[in-house]
């Protein structure tokens, strides 16, 4: 009764800090919920004619949703690299930094439910899909299996920081018997989303460009190179927007494990492209049309250009200590590390699976504006879930919000 | 007491928010059952309670064995749970307007029973789970909405496979010329989607001395046929042994009969696309938008599985026309193939023609390295 | 307490490792040792096409132990008997100013060395067809001429690799004959359009 009390009392307060705050703030939150409004109206045409008015065909049947919802499941999955040193290895650098993470972790997965819902073609039918009313493949389908995890690391990443802020919030120390369990079993949670997510491409054997067994780590390496690289982001945002001190070194170790990844990602991307084009084979031409077009038909071309180079230059930027040390480049390095790897896990990934298709034929595939809107809403709604998270966890962190006995 | 479709609609003409599966399902009770069916000619307002009287009753003698499908027969749901589930979810999902229809007394007869339809059709389960009366009891609602959406009757199966049967197709590559007939009858038959002018055949226009090149094939052609220098090569849906589409869906809306078709139920279909990425054989094909079909071109004899109308959003395929396969008929490709390159019978059956070709010319099968063993072999004069 | 959890954590594991082994299904190793296995005892099916057959006139024949119904022959053709006409011998039925029947008939059929109109017509006996050695073949069962020299086409027929089935693929099997689709004088397929263009696919792929 005392618990519930303490609840309203929270929601309540938490509900008045995001309500207040800063001209900036809520230049920030209308923008966001215009958007939201935006992609909202995109989707019901997309309902009202059906999933025609994106640029998905029979051809290439997954596009922008699937590709986003791919990268978002890394982004989610790279709040362990801050969970892990902080409540298992005591590592004191990472305890602000990963709250925000995990906030990171559960707005990220929302994006990625939102993606699979707004990819569906009959979203009023998504009940069947519930196991215990509906008929649930298990163990057959690698989505069910993705519709699990993703769950339950949602389940995790709103329980744990929830359970620590909440004892915060009433001024008392979270009981590390209580969250730890749950932090460890969200270690191996993490890396499970990323290869289920792997996996659900991967055992395609229809799809040669996705059927090989470098997918599953390198989705690991890319996720958690990139998400670290959006929490570096996001802390140097709240760093300056907010009282919220987050130490240079925290952010300087997060940074470690970026380049690191970063790294390895690229290591594996050699052999991927080495493998492809040493000895090409007929499963070869969808990497050929990825990086140099097939049959005059290149759609796909600047994005991978694209991503390459920025993806090689941040890499190099970062090995370097000097330059990594110099946040200006950090962040730099991290943005345009963001964007190479968000092109190269979502685009670069899922159309050219597709392309060209079982019979040699190839269609190509570009976004439609509703798509885009829809995309873009989403987006929008993952930040303002993580703005509304964040703001409240800052708030209980800086003892600004405190459960006040009446 | 289900072999008469009509007797059992006008069952449903009383306007109950909640679902009468008590009514039509439960064949293990044919009093119960009898007893609803005498009431089918009473005015409204008496049947209603006439109705429930007889499901309380229903309940009280049998208890816990009451309906069953969709949920119950996987989970063995309670009743409860899943009235309850219904009534929550009702207003998300069909929206009041759906409920306010059906429990209003103005509104007319017919848009009542069409809602009480709509109602029983969101929420029924999967056909692949189930048994032969609510299969029945499906396709009559459907039979029934869509006779009250275009005053139009149609036939609709739902007959299942037979024992010792298993579909094979063979095809003729040295036969074949191009024609494209099978994809027309395919159309026709099968009620695809005129507007984006789907067809589940393609055939290939291949070059002669560069072997089975799909790369350099045109599937799109449009000239004289036979062209000079070129041989033609038909694919569908393989209905694989070992189908990888069926593995990778989600919910078990894909499945492989006993006799080798592999069918989509339509109504239970979320449509997520995972099985078009699975197919090796670009053998489905998703309704991107509402399909249509003109009214006077639309195929009236149907099965559940096969040629009934499709809604948007879903994923279709290739049937073998099962219902004129499972009627004995060959699929409307083999029918209208002018060249007889086509050729479809029952594997188990040592007699068939197709076991003959099978066992005497050298077949051949497309991407056989993948292990999905198609029912689908090609051979050459 | 943390090795317990391991523990745990580590049973969990193998029992969703376990649990995600796939079962049932690998019963037979491929498609066809599930053919081979299956019609072992196989007992027929209550499908028929007989009711798709009715209608039309069909004859049984029975050839290298395949029994199967092709079409009546000489209930097609206009005319038949041949001798309602063909009353004198040919050569006097060219001379005489009779109404003109067979003019437009052009042999088209292996060249001229090799084949005539008496290949197959016996100018003495119009109502029946003869073989190369000069034996009698009925109209009904023309194939037998067909084969003389399609031997490969005729045993593909008789299996069922060559030819088109009518009704339907369940039993009994009626098949078409050589002449219902190739015309004997000009028995080559004509090539022709397409049926149908698909110009959406079109749009698809620019």
């Amino acid at each position: 009764m005392r618990r519930l009390k303490v609840f309203k009392s929270l929601v309540k307060d938490s509900l008045d800090t995001i309500t207040h705050g800063s001209r900036r703030y809520h230049i920030w939150m209308a923008v966001l919920t215009f958007v939201m409004l935006v992609g909202m109206y995109c989707y019901a045409i997309q309902l009202d004619q059906g999933l025609s008015v994106t640029g998905m065909t029979d051809r290439v049947s997954w596009g922008l949703y699937i590709s986003n919802f791919t990268f978002l499941v890394g982004v989610a999955a790279a709040a362990v690299m801050l969970v892990m040193p902080t409540y298992v290895l005591k590592d004191i650098d990472f305890k602000q930094a990963v709250l925000i993470g995990e906030g990171l972790a559960v707005s990220a997965l929302i994006m990625c439910l939102a993606f699979v819902v707004a990819d569906m073609g009959g979203p009023s039918v998504l009940w069947h899909m519930l196991p215990g009313i509906g008929v649930f493949n298990f163990p057959n389908s690698m989505l069910t299996w993705d519709v699990l995890v993703l769950n339950g690391y949602l389940f995790l990443n709103i329980t744990i920081p929830f359970y620590i802020l909440f004892r915060h919030y009433q001024g008392k120390e979270s009981k590390s018997s209580v969250y730890v369990p749950g932090a460890i079993l969200s270690v191996f949670w993490a890396v499970a989303i990323h290869l289920v997510t792997a996996f659900l491409y991967q055992g395609l054997q229809a799809r040669p460009f996705w059927n090989n067994a470098l997918l599953g780590p390198r989705f690991l390496a890319s996720a958690f190179a990139a998400g670290p690289a959006l929490i570096i982001l996001v802390l140097a945002i709240i760093r300056n927007c907010t009282e919220f001190k987050i130490q240079d070194k925290t952010i300087k170790k997060i940074a470690m494990v970026v380049t690191v990844a970063a790294q390895i990602n690229l290591i594996m991307l050699v052999s991927e492209l080495f493998k492809e084009f040493y000895a090409p084979t007929h499963h070869s031409e969808s990497a050929y049309y990825l990086f140099f077009g097939l049959h005059g038909k290149d759609a796909l071309l600047p994005w991978i250009w694209t991503a390459i180079p920025l993806n090689v230059l941040a890499t190099v930027l970062l090995t370097f200590h000097k330059l990594r040390n110099n946040f200006k480049v950090l962040f730099f390095c991290c943005f345009i590390l963001f964007i190479a790897i968000w092109i190269e896990k979502g685009f670069g990934l899922i159309v050219p699976g597709f392309i060209p298709g079982p019979y040699g034929k190839i269609a190509e595939y570009l976004p439609t504006k509703i798509e885009v809107g829809v995309t873009l809403g989403i987006w929008a709604l993952g930040a303002f879930v993580f703005t509304i998270l964040a703001k409240t966890a800052i708030g209980i962190e800086l003892g600004k919000l405190r459960y006040k006995k009446k | 007491m289900s072999s008469n479709g009509k007797k059992w609609f006008s069952l449903n003409l009383g306007a109950k928010p909640k679902t009468s599966g008590g009514s039509c399902s439960c064949g293990k009770n044919s009093g119960g059952c009898g007893g609803n069916g005498s009431h089918s000619h009473e005015s409204k307002e008496p049947q209603l309670t006439e109705e429930e009287f007889a499901a309380a009753a229903i309940n009280a003698s049998i208890g816990e064995e009451r309906t069953k499908d969709g949920f119950d027969q996987v989970f063995d749901v309670k009743m409860d749970r899943r009235s309850a589930f219904k009534k929550l979810t009702a207003s998300l999902l069909i929206g009041a307007g759906a409920v306010s229809t059906s429990c209003s007394v103005i509104s007319g007869e017919d848009s009542k029973e069409k809602a009480q339809i709509d109602w029983e059709e969101q929420f029924k389960g999967n056909y692949k789970l189930m048994n032969d009366e609510e299969k029945k009891a499906t396709v009559d609602r459907l039979v029934r909405s869509y006779q009250l959406r275009t005053g139009k009757n149609i036939s609709m199966s739902s007959k299942n496979a037979e024992e010792d049967v298993l579909f094979g197709y063979a095809f003729n590559i040295s036969k074949c010329q191009g024609y494209m007939d099978c994809v027309n009858a395919c159309v026709e038959e099968n009620n695809q989607d005129r507007n984006s002018q789907m067809q589940y055949i393609r055939i290939h226009e291949m070059k002669d001395g560069k072997g089975f090149n799909f790369d350099e094939a045109d599937d799109n052609y449009y000239h004289e046929v036979p062209a000079e220098g070129h041989f033609y090569m038909g694919t569908q849906c393989f209905h694989c042994d070992n189908p990888p589409c069926v593995e990778v869906c989600p919910v078990q809306a894909t499945w492989r009969e006993d006799d080798g078709l592999v069918v989509v139920d339509y109504d239970w279909c979320v449509g997520c696309r995972y099985c078009m990425a699975a197919c090796p054989y670009d053998g489905r094909r998703f309704n991107w938008s509402k399909p249509e079909v003109p009214e006077a071109e639309v195929n009236k004899n149907q099965h559940y599985l096969g040629n009934r109308m499709r809604k948007k959003g879903v994923m279709e395929k290739c049937t073998f026309c099962v219902q004129r396969s499972r009627a004995g008929k060959n699929p409307a490709c083999v029918e209208a193939c002018p060249t007889g390159a086509r050729i479809f019978g029952n594997l188990l059956d040592p007699e068939s023609t197709i076991r003959w070709v099978l066992e005497n010319k050298k077949v051949f099968r497309l991407k056989e390295d993948l292990g999905t063993e198609p029912k689908f072999w090609y051979f050459m004069d | 307490m943390n090795r317990n959890l391991y523990k745990y954590i580590l049973v969990g594991l193998c029992l969703v490792a376990l649990f995600s082994c796939k079962h049932g299904e690998g019963e037979y190793h491929g498609v066809t040792e599930r053919i081979e296995a299956e019609s072992k005892n196989y007992h027929g099916t209550p499908i028929s096409s007989e009711k798709y057959l009715e209608g039309l006139e069909t004859i049984e024949i029975s050839e290298d132990g395949h029994t199967f119904l092709i079409p009546d022959r000489k209930g097609q053709i206009k005319s038949y008997a041949c001798t309602e006409c063909h009353s004198k011998p040919l050569a006097q039925m060219q001379s005489k100013d009779l109404k003109k029947a067979h003019w437009d008939i052009k042999l088209n059929h292996a060249n001229s060395n090799t084949m005539n109109c008496v290949t197959c017509h016996n100018p003495d006996n119009m109502d029946e067809l003869k073989s190369l050695t000069g034996n009698t073949i009925d109209f009904n069962n023309s194939y037998n001429l067909c084969s003389q020299c399609h031997t490969k086409q005729f045993e593909d027929w008789k299996g069922g690799a060559h030819g088109k089935r009518i009704g339907g693929w369940a039993p009994p099997r009626a098949s078409m004959t050589c002449v219902n689709c190739h015309n004997p004088h000009k028995p080559h397929f004509e090539s022709r359009w397409p049926a149908r263009f698909n110009t959406e696919k079109v749009k698809e792929r620019e």
